[in-house]
């Protein structure tokens, strides 16, 4: 019997069993440093593989909503998989060694 | 020059807010009398200003010392003062949520009294609210 959810919801499901993180990024325009700061980090995760880790860049203001869901107190903030994990923007160092022992559990 | 009466006038605040400013160190008398009478100049008028319409913004004293001196500071950008007002909007958005959340459990609570003539040690309101504290007491929730 043919899945009812379609061939794209099979294509999602094989993606998401492929992607093992989601790491979204809030900050709000206008703050070249942090800029700098999340291009930084947005090269470490994306040296770790695109295929294991995904990286969303949200604006704060537009997301307000899903930012006070996740508990985001400041404007610049991490989630991972839904679940803030930094209250503002880690250190390189901090961030691989998360991303990693994300990977590795 | 004014007198903290006359800047507490024309500010709309009391003379007691006016000290209690001072002692944040949020406003500063421009000089005192030789009997040491607290003059202000006009731009105490401003400041005073500043720190209600701040207040209304939701910012406390403290909040406002900190904007305050990122206007004094020559390092601080625009940017930095916005990103305080982001950081108070997000603040406020957790309390609205907050407040969702408890006024959704009265309303509940106030849905389940249908019948208003019970007597008071019948009251479901008080009965739910008594399994409450049970439940939290106990380690269920």
């Amino acid at each position: 019997m043919p899945d009812p959810r379609g061939i794209g919801n099979q294509y999602y499901e094989i993606r998401e069993r492929c992607v093992v993180i989601q790491t979204e990024v809030f900050s709000t325009s206008g703050c070249g440093e942090c800029a700098k700061v999340r291009a930084r980090l947005k090269a470490i995760a994306e040296a770790m593989g695109h295929d294991k880790i995904t990286w969303h860049d949200i604006n704060i203001l537009d997301e307000m909503d899903y930012a006070v869901a996740l508990g985001v107190m400041s404007v610049s903030a991490v989630a991972i998989d839904g679940r803030l994990a930094f209250s503002s923007l880690p250190s390189a160092d901090t961030l691989r060694a998360e991303l990693t022992k994300r990977l590795s559990a | 020059m004014l007198t903290i009466g006359k800047v507490a006038a024309r500010a709309g605040v009391s003379i007691d807010a006016i000290r209690f400013y001072e002692k944040e160190g949020l406003l500063r008398p421009a000089q005192k009398t030789e009997a040491r009478y607290r003059l202000y100049e006009e731009a105490a008028l401003r400041r005073i200003r500043f720190i209600k319409q701040a207040q209304h913004c939701g910012f406390t004293l403290a909040e406002i010392r900190k904007l305050l001196e990122l206007e004094k500071g020559d390092a601080a950008s625009c940017n930095d003062v916005r990103n305080v007002a982001i950081a108070k909007k997000l603040q406020l958005e957790h309390k609205i949520k907050t407040m969702k959340i408890m006024s959704q459990a009265l309303s509940e609570l106030i849905g389940i009294c249908d019948d208003e003539t019970k007597p008071i040690e019948e009251c479901p309101i008080l009965e739910a609210l008594e399994t409450s504290i049970t439940k939290y007491e106990s380690g269920v929730w």
